[in-house]
């Protein structure tokens, strides 16, 4: 989740000069948060290999059962079933597949488009610029889960509307900061240089201004991973999210939400799962940005 | 400065025009009110009667004319679902959730204050780290997760705290703090850069070689400084929370916006529906105009579009 | 840093002085609902009102007893008789009965009550056939009231009952024809032992108690309020908190408040979860009857009923069978209508009607009022077929959307379900014509000829023992030829608060007799 500046310019009085940023939390590689994503991309791509049993398959009359170090828990089910008796570890598992992938898939999309608005308004400036920057604050203000809510009682939820139904409101995110950027660069003297030098608006956005917001899109996007898996458990809980059978976090923290003291481990674990996923992609993205460009301070 | 102004509103206004247009294309394709409002033994001739009683048999072209012409006066039509004007309904719940999100507001505040300035201060130490996980926890669990628990636990369990429902200053707390906790995490950010930046100026290195506190450094000059991007985008994140509250609302019972927007849509009530987007847009509108002009006021060169 | 401070002790008081605060004034009645229906308190509008605090403010022309019977006592009719013939029932109203606004009810009011309900306007569920079935209302005194109806019928009392709908309920003529229709949804004025205070809509619904009243005596609730409280948790936290004291909660949270000695009241066979298939069958595997029947024995309801209802349902055997109303026709379902949990035998007659290998089945999957269990309860039945060679596609919608689908007959042979609220014969027979009548169009789930000739001919009937009789066929042929999967009555629990007392909620569909738990006369 970022804020949403007006131009991603310096704004402090007196800006900071240019100093080296040796003194920064060393270039040390954020090891526990990469090593969290690792586990989990390794659990998405191979769910089918790890899983120990079938993540759709019932057994009601198995349902809550505990987590196999309490005394009413087995072997079969190390963390326990559901409320219609499914293994919780292979839900989790298979989970990620559907979590990571919505996530990831959400923000390249939103980045995609987001980045291509933001280059194309910050260098074209003007009418062009205007009428983009208007369209990206209506964007903006329609509430990503209001959208896709309607979507969801339109057309049916799916795995499909809620990526969609996020990324249409996302881009404008990316394309609000990514605009910043380029109005930073444009001011630069190499960008003046090429155009005087008479590279065409193509050459110009896709060899200059492109690759040097590359780093912020890194940054941001890494940061949105996290925001999309969040708000699509939202959308579960509203009946908006990914469909049943699918196990998909979000969707299994909803269905094990009235047994948080009961059946406590049903909604926990997979809490567990986003939480770890999330604060790895956050911590990621921080760091990502301190190393990258520490000016992104708006992000 | 004023002709800035000027521009920036009435493209607002055409954003917020060509919203509308956007939320009734949407509205209406949610599907008919009246399998709702109508009973199952509704013959075709009562269908036709209440299509006609509700406005619902004009072309759509009239219907879109008619809803803007009477919003401009600000007549948002009559809900489907509840037979009451749109507006007094609206007038009924906004103020529930400005009040709710001006609270959050103040709860992450009040959490990211302390956190930013010590991340700040203690640089690259066990404390940056504790202090950026406790914001970034805000972010990495799922908002009615954390209602629900806290309300079993606080609410039901140790009874310390209402559980729902508008009550009192009390009923304020668990439903604040889950929304506030939300945005820690970006503030925090902010503060802390903010101060780290400031930290290493000239302005403040001179300051500590004329001899000034440290502790006077940090808290007077260094915060004071790193406050304005906060303040700025504390506008922001309030429109954020006054949108996304939806969810906070319906775990608590909280009688707001986002409550009225997803009875809205579930009973497919195209005025409420409509009117409901529209304000949160106005709403978003007017805090990004007033920050952009707080923008420019302090960097002219904003001011100047290309 | 001063100025921050004061900023968020500023923005603290703005919050906290304009913000509503509680009144806290005992004796009072707090009642958490996680859902409201339409909240419109217009008893002519809206589909199916949920009379839980209808009947607080309105009086009916015929009262019934909390178990469903027709009651002299609590209506405004203390007697009625039907002429010989069948076409016109007259009504005798008590004196005495005021209106919240101080004027007396009488025979004009009940006229003006009933034209209303059968107008243009009215959306209630039995607008219909009273619109069809009554020719005139005479009002020869102040108290008496004669309806006159175009063909013989015995259903008059009932429909105008608190039995079913809202109908029957008595609104104030003059009140309504001077401050209009509008002004008087969002101020309704009633004759019943509460009056309407405030409603905040999707948030509260405030009564106040008359001084005295002729049903309820001296109401010993000062106030009641409904609280619309969708979520679970926070329900249950507020009844432990003390700040409700009735609730409905799900059934999978009822053990966990026994054991802290909240006392759970159960409306017992509340609703039956039955199950359909969308019309039209022909090209379906459901035209084929052994496919209906495999389809019935390939689920376990014993298991259905004790996991996913924990334990507080049990199994139905015939479709659309409103148990309440078996007692009054004389049904009795015998002991091979209970379908044994049979898969081996399901996929044999699957394979006999040519689906060895199954079919693709698209199974709705929604929540409903009463059912929080909605979703669970599609996904293990999509379990069940699965076991028996079924491709089923689970469809997550919401209940407007699949009631658009079942209407508009859009996906044929699709599944869907409702909890039928339980009810009396006539109310029974009413939901027959609805879903069991081909000329019901959309709304009509079963189609078939001789079971529409004995619906028929039940509206044509004065004989109540004719009336059994068919009544009792019908339902004999819908088990017979498997239209629909029933499966559970379930029992709904409402957990209140330990001082509560003794309370019965009753077993009237959409009421639970607060007048009486707040009536001084008990």
């Amino acid at each position: 989740m970022s804020a949403e500046p007006g131009g991603a310019v310096a704004t402090s009085a007196q800006a900071a000069p240019a100093r080296p940023r040796a003194a920064v939390r060393g270039r040390r590689l954020p090891r526990v948060s990469l090593t969290i994503i690792g586990v989990f991309v390794v659990a998405a791509l191979f769910a089918n290999v790890l899983s120990p049993a079938d993540p759709e398959e019932q057994a009601l009359r198995q349902r809550f059962t505990p987590p196999m170090w309490d005394e009413r828990g087995t072997w079969n089910h190390v963390l326990g079933t559901d409320r219609l008796g499914r293994d919780l570890l292979s839900r989790i598992i298979w989970g990620s597949r559907v979590s990571l992938t919505a996530g990831v898939l959400t923000v390249l999309l939103a980045s995609v488009v987001g980045a291509g608005v933001g280059l194309v308004a910050g260098y074209y400036g003007g009418r062009v610029d205007t009428v983009l920057m208007r369209a990206t604050d209506a964007t903006m203000s329609f509430p990503v889960i209001l959208l896709a809510l309607i979507l969801a009682v339109t057309i049916g939820p799916s795995f499909v509307n809620v990526v969609i139904a996020i990324a249409v409101i996302l881009w404008a995110r990316f394309a609000r900061v990514i605009r910043g950027q380029v109005l930073t660069l444009m001011e630069l003297d190499f960008i003046t240089q090429a155009r005087i030098a008479g590279a065409s608006a193509w050459r110009i956005i896709l060899r200059h201004l492109f690759p040097n917001t590359l780093n912020t899109l890194v940054v941001l996007t890494t940061l949105q991973v996290g925001y999309v898996i969040i708000v699509e458990a939202s959308l579960s809980f509203l009946g908006a999210g990914i469909p049943p059978p699918t196990p998909a976090w979000g969707s299994m923290i909803s269905e094990g939400r009235d047994f948080v003291t009961s059946a406590w481990w049903v909604s926990f674990f997979p809490g567990l799962a986003i939480l770890l996923v999330v604060l790895a992609f956050n911590l990621l993205g921080d760091w990502l940005r301190d190393t990258l460009d520490p000016k992104l301070r708006q992000l | 400065m004023a002709r800035f102004v000027l521009t920036r509103l009435l493209q607002s206004l055409a954003a917020l025009a060509i919203l509308s247009v956007v939320v009734f294309v949407l509205a209406r394709a949610t599907g008919d009110p009246l399998h709702l409002i109508l009973p199952m033994s509704a013959s075709e001739e009562d269908y036709a009667n209440a299509r006609k009683y509700l406005g619902l048999d004009r072309p759509y072209v009239e219907q879109y004319v008619s809803f803007v012409g009477r919003a401009l006066t600000g007549d948002f039509g009559t809900s489907l679902r509840a037979r009451r004007p749109v507006g007094e309904l609206i007038a009924q719940r906004l103020p529930n959730s400005l009040r709710l999100a001006a609270f959050a507001m103040a709860v992450s505040l009040l959490l990211a204050f302390p956190l930013g300035v010590l991340a700040a201060v203690w640089k690259g130490t066990g404390i940056d780290r504790a202090a950026q996980v406790i914001a970034v926890l805000g972010q990495s669990l799922p908002t009615f997760w954390v209602a629900i628990v806290l309300i079993e636990v606080v609410a039901g369990r140790l009874q310390w705290l209402p559980a729902g429902g508008i009550s009192g200053p009390a009923s304020y707390v668990l439903p604040g703090f889950t929304l506030g906790w939300f945005v820690v995490a970006g503030m925090m950010r902010l503060l802390r850069s903010g101060m780290l930046e400031v930290l290493d100026s000239e302005y403040v290195k001179l300051a500590r070689v004329k001899g000034v506190v440290e502790s006077r450094v940090v808290w007077v000059h260094a915060l004071k400084n790193a406050l304005i991007p906060v303040v700025t985008f504390a506008g922001i994140y309030f429109s954020i929370l006054v949108t996304t509250a939806i969810v906070v609302e319906t775990v608590f019972a909280w009688p707001g916006l986002g409550r009225l927007a997803y009875e809205a849509i579930s009973s497919r009530d195209f005025p409420v529906i409509q009117a409901v987007v529209l304000t949160t847009a106005a709403i978003v509108a007017v805090v990004n105009l007033s920050v952009d002009c707080v923008y420019a006021f302090i960097d002219p060169r904003i001011r100047y579009v290309r | 840093m001063r100025l921050s401070i004061g900023f968020l002790a500023a923005l603290l008081s703005v919050v906290i002085l304009t913000g509503p605060v509680a009144a806290q004034s005992k004796p009072d009645l707090t009642v958490a609902l996680s859902s409201f229906s339409t909240e419109v308190l217009d008893p002519v509008l809206g589909g199916h009102v949920v009379k839980y605090y209808m009947s607080l403010m309105f009086d009916y022309l015929v009262g019934v007893t909390p178990d469903g019977q027709l009651s002299k006592d609590s209506g405004l009719a203390t007697r009625w008789e039907p002429s010989a013939d069948h076409k016109r029932w007259t009504f005798h109203l008590r004196k005495g009965v005021k209106f919240h606004t101080g004027e007396d009810a009488t025979s004009e009011d009940v006229k003006f009550s009933l034209q209303r309900a059968i107008g243009k306007r009215s959306t209630t569920g039995y607008a219909g056939p009273l619109r069809t079935l009554i020719a005139d209302i005479e009002t020869p005194a102040p108290d008496r009231v004669v309806i006159v109806t175009k063909e013989p019928t015995l259903i008059i009392p009932t429909y105008l009952s608190r039995s079913l709908s809202t109908e029957g309920m008595i609104l104030p003529k003059k009140y309504i024809e001077a401050t209009g229709d509008d002004a008087f949804a969002q101020k309704p004025v009633g004759s019943g032992p509460y009056r309407f205070v405030e409603q905040v809509t999707g948030s509260h619904i405030k009564l106040a108690a008359v001084d005295s009243h002729w049903r309820a005596g001296v109401p010993r609730f000062k106030t009641i309020t409904f609280k619309l409280v969708p979520e679970e948790t926070t329900r249950i936290a507020l009844l432990r908190r003390g700040e409700v004291d009735i609730t409905d909660v799900s059934r999978e949270r009822v053990k966990e408040l026994e054991r802290e000695s909240f006392p759970i009241h159960f409306r017992r066979e509340e609703a039956i979860l039955t199950t359909w298939w969308v019309l039209p069958r022909d090209g379906q595997p459901t035209k084929d009857k052994r496919v209906r029947e495999a389809l019935n024995l390939a689920i376990d309801r014993n298991e259905i009923a004790q996991s996913i209802f924990g334990g507080y349902a049990d199994p139905a055997y015939v479709p659309m069978g409103l148990s309440w109303a078996y007692r009054d026709i004389g049904f009795k379902p015998t002991q091979d209508m209970q379908y044994p949990y049979d898969p081996a035998r399901a996929k044999k007659l699957l394979a006999e009607a040519g689906f060895a290998s199954g079919f693709p089945l698209t199974m709705h999957a929604y929540q409903l009022p009463g059912l929080p269990e909605g979703k669970a309860f599609a996904e293990a039945m999509a379990g069940y077929w699965q076991k028996v060679g079924v491709q089923p596609k689970l469809v997550p919608v919401d209940y407007p959307a699949f009631r658009k689908n079942w209407f508009d007959r859009a996906t044929p042979g699709a599944f869907g379900y409702y909890n039928v609220a339980n009810r009396d014969w006539i109310g029974a027979y009413a939901f027959l014509e609805k879903q069991a009548y081909t000329k019901s169009k959309a709304s009509d789930t079963v189609n078939d000829p001789e079971i529409d000739g004995m619906i028929e001919q039940v509206m044509r009937q004065t004989d109540k023992e004719k009336i059994a009789t068919l009544m009792r066929n019908v339902y004999t042929r819908l088990r017979s030829e498997h239209y629909g999967v029933p499966v559970v009555y379930l029992h709904s629990p409402y957990a209140a608060s330990k001082t509560l007392g003794k309370w019965n909620p009753g077993t009237v569909m959409y009421d639970f007799f607060l007048d009486e738990l707040a009536s001084s006369k008990r």
